[in-house]
């Protein structure tokens, strides 16, 4: 049995638009992490880190090559299965945050637990305490700042205790300041619990916060890292 | 008297009371009244008198069909006047009068009782009467005399009666020479007379038969007219048509009062085998009810067997109905309900056993005749 | 999923104002459909319930073929052994004082009793309590009548007051309740004969029947005998054609509400995109937020369905009044009564509300369904490829075109899959409405800059970034639009057709009475014949027959008058047809032609009264009198055929160069008046006509006022969502230095472009539906041709209610712009 919580292996994507031939977004990426690792993968607008990282989730289908997720390969778990993966091992946090913004910051995270098969508020009041906002429970989205919707995504994606949180730009939307709080509050609760974290960002930002930093260029990860870029 | 004071009644509410809602006209204006005693001309006489406002032709009889099977009729019509003179002549349908029909059979041997009623005026030949003998009809329901017999004719969706009446005794004219009082003051009265013994053949078809039956045997006959009122102190009356087997004929009414006696012009005629008739005051008459029939429909209490005994002529009998429920309940048209039924009875005339059959009429029972008005 | 569904319903409320017009979107929809579904039927069952209810329990009913029949009959019906009962009935029609005709049964209570005991009962009942004499009066007042009591109430008679009518004052001692609303006048048969001056006359006989293969044995020859069920068929085929009107109307509203419907989900699904990719990034499953969508929908359709039921049920209370007046124009007078309330209305709301949603969810549904949860999460992608998809609905538009049109000229009679086919055609149309839009896109680009400058501009381009939204809403606004061009193109062009038609016709100088009023006397005809100088009088009888079972009419005329003074419309051929019709031949209605199959040269078949005789068609010509057939004989004849010497109504023709031309006029006018006789010249007579026909009409007027207003809910709806959608956009602008005003003006714009495309497609739209409606609907349903005039009116009519509905509906986002605009920002969220 692997320790790996992620293995990709000779990963291709191809965007097939309006039909116009190939458009390769990776091209034979392979991937390890191991349980509990802080990674960055450091890339460039369009070097295919987003596209990496929602196969890795399962929400996208490669056009060819294999992902496994805790010795799971997606291809074969099916859509019903990479959903279930999803709801229990898996966290997201994005760019722009991506809170339901009908639901107050508390419903928000509970959203996530529920779907994990837990209902109890009390886990999901103590998430939000964890990141900091304890007392902004009833605030709908547009009612809280950037960072504080941020933290909020975070505690949505931690909330569940998943295997692997994957972050997509987590501070492309926030001021350094800002920033570099988020990214010390998602890397710090990864450690404490032992979660795997993978970001994926363009920034040098994030990159001091993690375990190991990966450079993707044009669809391939190099494990070499470019200081000049960062 | 009895038979008119049923007659008018029923023709009033029938007409006028019920299916038009009419309240009785007023008093005859203009209408001729039966005041005096008349001469009689048969048989222009069987024909309508149309100056008079109420006239009516009722025949009753008991029938025996080939497999003995018994029966009873009843077909009468009623002539109503509404207005003296027709307002436009040149139309068909003005009206001078009403005329009225009332159609019952009763099936003795399966209990069963049926009845049936039309209402025309005269119109373009739907119902009429002539003045020159009797020919009266209500649509498709007719009496007419031809050659000295009496054709009785009604047909009603499968039922109907087809009857060859020959008069066994002459006219019997009742009370003074066919002025028959019904009140101490002059007009309360009409003119009335009958034929009591009339042989009867012909068919007979009901709707629960299969093929119509040859039938035999008496009818009874009465024609009254006049323009009288009814009073309100009678409640309703009782009124008896029996054919003895020695060959005479007895007719009785008992008019009820409100105060429960009987009206002291209450009387009856006895009809010898050779026609004579003999008047019967009402203390020659001795009455009694043996059993009643309460009438799940209108709850009327009839009784339904009774005791006569006429001590001057040695008479004593006991009958009954031959069929416990011949009650005409017209209360969704006509609105009157009344008994009008065969029955049968025996008993001794001077110690001699006889037999009798007959028809009984009872009014007043289910509600207060005279109330209505 | 509890919390899933609740995201998606906090939108109901956060988006109130959205909402709330999606909502009145439904209800309008709902409403139109159970408003005219509910009226057409209350009309139509009053209808036939005046029908049943005057039936009574007869089982049968006898008539002459054609006029009245001697009442002597009643004594050989009342001996024949077949009838169980009979009711002679004088059927007749007079004029009130306030011009309504109203019908006068003359009937024998006495025999009536058996045929109809309800109906004396209560007037004669109701009296109970007065004095005696009075109630007698029904047969001893000459001018004594009963009123039905609505009738009564509304004109406020009481029982004892006079009334005044074409046939002099009657007094109504009386009044009685009639179940089916049709208002009647109730009077005794001898005096009926006498204020119809038909003495010994009765119009038919109602009988209750024992046999009647036996009766007919007897009374084949020279009489039309009818049992119940055959008098019921044929009022309902006699109102078929107007039934059928009644039921496209509904079917036009049910589809545009659905087209709205899906309209209004378009946009739910569309704003729900980006939240159903969150949803499933974070694990949700696909049918928890299709889920979660229906019970958006749901609720939506649930309360518009609530709100539209009770809209429609009052909207049914004045549509029913409508259609009651174009009944009594077209048939005979009668007050339908208005629907009554009940739950099964709401009921039906509410499933109308739902199964609308559903149904135009199912497409949006899918695609959310369907959402790559890696788009969604872009934002609104769905625009990018709107393009294609608008290819896609063209393409499906172009199928659905041609299996409409293929079903269209394949419907044969069926005039239900015509109407199908038809609504397909619309549907496949609008369908293209997307790609039109794409193309059309640079021209509106110009025009929208001519009128709105930069933000005209801006605002083309709006709506070509938006097509996902603003087609649907453009082809939502263009079906409603064509749906009012169409009609109105049809009715135009019928209009047109029926005054060219007048004057083929009715080319009389003075028209004496007409064929629902009183009838004209002979003497009188005989009066006018013997004025040397009138160039022509024709006497002209139209009675209602029934060829091979079904309603059609017999018109007699005077050949060789008609042949002088009118010039017919024949289909083939001249005025040469006219010899052959005064020896004895027939011309026939292209209605009656095309009805029964009958051409120019066969013999048809008609019972007289001395039994079946056979006529030469000679001729078809056009007419537009009665869409159930016309035959048209010379007047000697219809009197060898039918003995009926009524005449309904006289022609005067006079020489146009005659020099005593007015004077005759007056002439015959005095003498008509002085008989009590209603005169009308030609262009009076013209009038009378097209009052009828604009009358008949009046209901579809009014579906096409509904037709806008459900549409105008559907483009506010979408530039609100437009608005919502794009309020990051606006931000954009305001960075930009877009001014308020200039923003304000490109909502406008929008507003106006949308309606502007809108308006032009559905002058093509329109034009093609009218064709339709013209060329297939109303040939098949009427049998009769109507030719296509093209009119400006209805476009112009068209395009100042497109550009007052876009204006409408862009106060509101306007409103929100002007509110909104100087605080908006940059950002997500």
């Amino acid at each position: 049995m692997s320790h790996a919580v992620i293995k990709v292996v000779d990963l291709w994507k191809y965007y097939d638009e309006e039909g116009h031939g190939g458009n390769a977004a990776l091209r034979g990426t392979s991937l390890e992490v191991r349980r509990g690792e802080v990674l960055a993968i450091f890339g460039k607008s369009g070097s295919g880190k987003s596209t990496l990282l929602n196969l890795i989730a399962g929400l996208d289908r490669p056009t060819r090559g294999l992902i496994e997720i805790e010795g799971k390969n997606l291809e074969t778990l099916g859509e019903a299965g990479r959903t279930e993966l999803r709801r229990t091992r898996l966290g997201f946090v994005f760019q722009f945050f991506n809170l339901i913004p009908t639901l107050t910051a508390l419903e928000n995270v509970h959203l996530s637990l529920e779907l994990a098969g837990i209902s109890n508020l009390q886990i999901a009041g103590e998430a939000l305490a964890g990141v900091s906002l304890h007392g902004k429970e009833r605030r709908y989205p547009h009612e809280l700042s950037g960072g504080e919707q941020q933290r909020v995504a975070i505690a949505r994606a931690l909330v569940k205790d998943p295997a692997l949180v994957l972050a997509d730009e987590p501070t492309g939307n926030l001021d350094t300041m800002t920033g570099n709080q988020i990214l010390k509050i998602l890397t710090s609760r990864c450690r404490q619990t032992g979660m795997t974290l993978v970001m994926v960002t363009h920034t040098s930002l994030a990159c001091h916060y993690a375990d190991r930093i990966l450079t993707m260029v044009d669809g391939i990860i190099t494990d070499k890292l470019n200081s000049e870029e960062i | 008297m009895k038979r008119l004071i049923l007659r008018i009644t029923m023709v009033l509410i029938a007409v006028l009371g019920v299916i038009l809602m009419l309240p009785v006209p007023v008093p005859a204006d203009g209408w001729k009244q039966a005041i005096t005693q008349r001469s009689w001309h048969f048989p222009k006489d069987h024909g309508a008198h149309p100056d008079y406002r109420t006239e009516w032709w009722y025949f009753t009889g008991n029938l025996v069909g080939e497999k003995s099977n018994r029966y009873g009729y009843q077909l009468t019509f009623f002539r109503q006047g509404i207005q003296t003179e027709r307002k436009n002549r040149r139309n068909a349908w003005s009206i001078h009068d009403v005329y009225l029909a009332h159609f019952a059979i009763s099936d003795v041997g399966n209990g069963s009782f049926w009845f049936s009623e039309q209402v025309s005026r005269p119109g373009p030949g739907l119902a009429g009467a002539s003045t020159h003998g009797m020919d009266v009809w209500c649509l498709n329901w007719r009496a007419r005399m031809k050659n000295g017999r009496v054709l009785l004719d009604a047909k009603h969706g499968g039922t109907y009666l087809r009857l060859e009446l020959i008069p066994r005794k002459p006219v019997v004219l009742h009370g003074e020479n066919g002025l028959s009082r019904k009140g101490p003051l002059g007009g309360q009265a009409t003119y009335y007379y009958s034929f009591t013994d009339l042989e009867t053949k012909g068919i007979l078809k009901t709707e629960k038969m299969s093929d119509p039956v040859n039938v035999t045997g008496k009818s009874w006959f009465d024609q009254e007219f006049g323009s009288h009122q009814l009073s309100a102190e009678q409640v309703g009356w009782d009124w008896f048509s029996l054919h003895l087997s020695d060959g005479r004929d007895l007719m009785i009414y008992m008019l009820r009062r409100k105060d429960g006696t009987v009206e002291p012009s209450s009387s009856g005629t006895l009809v010898e085998k050779n026609g004579r008739a003999r008047h019967l005051k009402l203390q020659d008459i001795d009455i009694k009810p043996l059993a009643h029939w309460k009438s799940p429909a209108s709850g009327g209490l009839y009784p339904s067997r009774w005791q006569i005994r006429i001590p001057p002529a040695d008479i004593s009998l006991v009958f009954s109905t031959t069929i416990t429920n011949q009650e005409l309940d017209t209360a969704g048209s006509t609105g009157v309900i009344y008994y009008e039924g065969t029955v049968s009875g025996k008993g001794t005339s001077s110690h001699k056993p006889l037999t009798s059959e007959g028809y009984v009429e009872m009014t007043g029972y289910a509600g207060s005749i005279g109330g209505v008005i | 999923m509890k919390i899933v569904t609740k995201s998606f319903l906090r939108y109901l409320i956060r988006r109130r104002s959205l909402s709330l017009l999606q909502l009145m979107g439904i209800a309008c929809g709902v409403a139109a459909v159970i408003g005219m579904v509910l009226s057409a039927r209350s009309a139509l069952s009053s209808f036939s319930d005046a029908v049943s209810f005057l039936q009574g329990k007869g089982t049968h009913l006898i008539e002459r073929p054609a006029g009245t029949m001697d009442e002597r009959i009643l004594t050989d019906l009342m001996r024949d052994r077949a009838v169980r009962s009979m009711s002679p009935v004088l059927d007749r029609k007079l004029r009130l004082e306030d011009g309504n005709l109203i019908r006068v049964l003359g009937i024998d209570p006495f025999l009536d009793r058996q045929i109809r005991p309800e109906l004396l009962h209560s007037p004669f009942t109701q009296r109970r309590g007065e004095s005696g004499e009075r109630n007698m009066e029904f047969f001893l007042d000459e001018r004594a009548v009963f009123l039905e009591a609505r009738l009564a109430d509304k004109m406020g008679i009481s029982p004892g007051s006079d009334m005044k009518t074409s046939r002099g004052l009657l007094r109504v001692i009386a009044t009685f309740p009639n179940p089916s609303g049709e208002p009647l006048i109730l009077m005794d048969i001898a005096h009926a004969q006498e204020i119809f001056e038909l003495p010994g006359q009765v119009d038919h006989v109602d009988l209750i029947l024992d046999d009647e293969v036996d009766f007919r044995s007897r009374w084949e020859t020279g009489f039309r005998i009818q049992s119940s069920l055959e008098r019921q068929e044929t009022f309902r085929s006699m109102v078929g054609a107007f039934r059928l009107n009644l039921e496209a109307m509904s079917l036009m509203a049910l589809f545009v509400a659905v087209f709205l419907i899906y309209n209004t989900t378009m946009f739910t699904v569309v704003s729900r995109r980006k939240d159903a990719g969150i949803l499933r990034s974070l694990g949700v499953k696909r049918y928890e937020v299709t889920i979660a969508f229906l019970a958006e929908i749901l609720i939506l359709g649930t309360a518009g369905g609530a709100i539209g039921s009770v809209l429609g049920y009052l909207l049914s209370h004045f549509l029913t009044t409508i259609i009651g007046s174009t009944i009594s124009n077209l048939y005979f007078f009668l007050r339908p009564t208005p629907p009554i309330w009940s739950f099964l209305i709401l009921l039906s709301g509410i499933i109308l509300g739902c199964g609308a949603s559903i149904l135009g969810s199912l497409l949006p549904l899918v695609e959310l369904a369907r959402t790559d949860p890696v788009e969604a999460l872009r934002g609104r992608s769905a625009s990018r490829r709107s393009g294609k998809k608008a290819l896609k609905a063209a393409y499906a538009g172009i199928v659905v075109l041609m299996i409409s049109l293929v079903i269209l000229l394949a419907s044969g009679k069926q005039i239900y899959m015509a109407y199908a086919a038809t609504f397909g055609v619309l549907l496949g149309l609008s369908l293209l409405t997307g790609i039109l839009l794409v193309y059309a896109a640079p021209a509106l680009k110009v025009f929208l800059s001519l009128v709105g400058g930069i933000a005209g501009k801006v605002a083309a381009g709006n709506i070509r970034q938006n097509l996902g939204r603003s087609g649907v809403a453009v082809a939502a606004f263009m079906v409603a639009l064509s749906m009012s061009i169409g009609l109105a193109s049809m009715i135009g062009s019928f209009r047109e057709s029926l005054a060219w038609w007048m004057g083929t016709q009715l080319r009389g100088d003075l028209y004496i009475s007409n064929a629902s009023e009183t009838e004209v006397p002979l003497d009188f005809y005989e009066e006018l014949r013997s004025i040397n100088a009138i160039g022509g009088v024709d006497a002209y009888r139209k009675v209602k027959i029934l060829y091979r079972g079904r309603t059609a009419y017999i018109t007699a005329i005077n050949a060789p008058v008609l042949q002088r003074f009118a010039r017919f419309a024949w289909i083939e051929g001249g005025d040469e047809h006219w010899e052959a019709v005064k020896s004895g031949g027939v011309i026939i209605s292209e209605s009656f032609a095309r009805n029964f199959n009958v051409r120019p040269g066969d013999t048809i078949a008609l019972d007289g009264i001395g039994g079946s005789v056979q006529l030469k068609v000679e001729a078809a010509f056009y007419d537009y009198s009665t869409e159930h057939g016309l035959i048209m004989m010379d007047r000697s004849t219809y009197l060898n055929l039918f003995h009926d010497y009524a005449i309904n109504s006289v022609a005067v023709f006079i020489n146009p160069a005659n020099p005593r031309r007015q004077e005759l006029l007056d002439t015959v006018r005095e003498k008509a008046l002085a008989r009590g006789l209603p005169v009308f010249t030609q262009k009076q007579f013209y009038n009378s006509i097209l009052e009828v026909f604009d009358s008949t009409f009046a209901i579809t007027r009014s579906m096409r006022i509904m037709a806008i207003v459900i549409a105008f809910f559907g483009i506010a709806g979408a530039l609100m969502t437009l608005f919502i959608e794009r309020q990051r956009d606006f931000g954009i602008y305001r960075a930009l230095g877009f001014s308020t005003g200039q923003v304000s003006s490109m909502t406008l714009m929008e507003a106006i472009g949308m309606g502007f495309i809108s308006f032009v497609l559905s002058c093509a739209v329109g034009t093609i539906l009218a064709f339709i409606l013209i060329k297939v609907i109303n040939l098949r349903s009427f049998n009769w041709t109507i030719f296509f005039h093209m009119q400006w009116q209805p476009y112009l009519l068209t395009a100042v209610t497109a550009f007052l509905a876009s204006l409408g509906a862009a106060l509101y986002p306007i409103w929100k712009v002007r509110r909104n605009y100087p605080q908006m920002q940059i950002r997500e969220e």
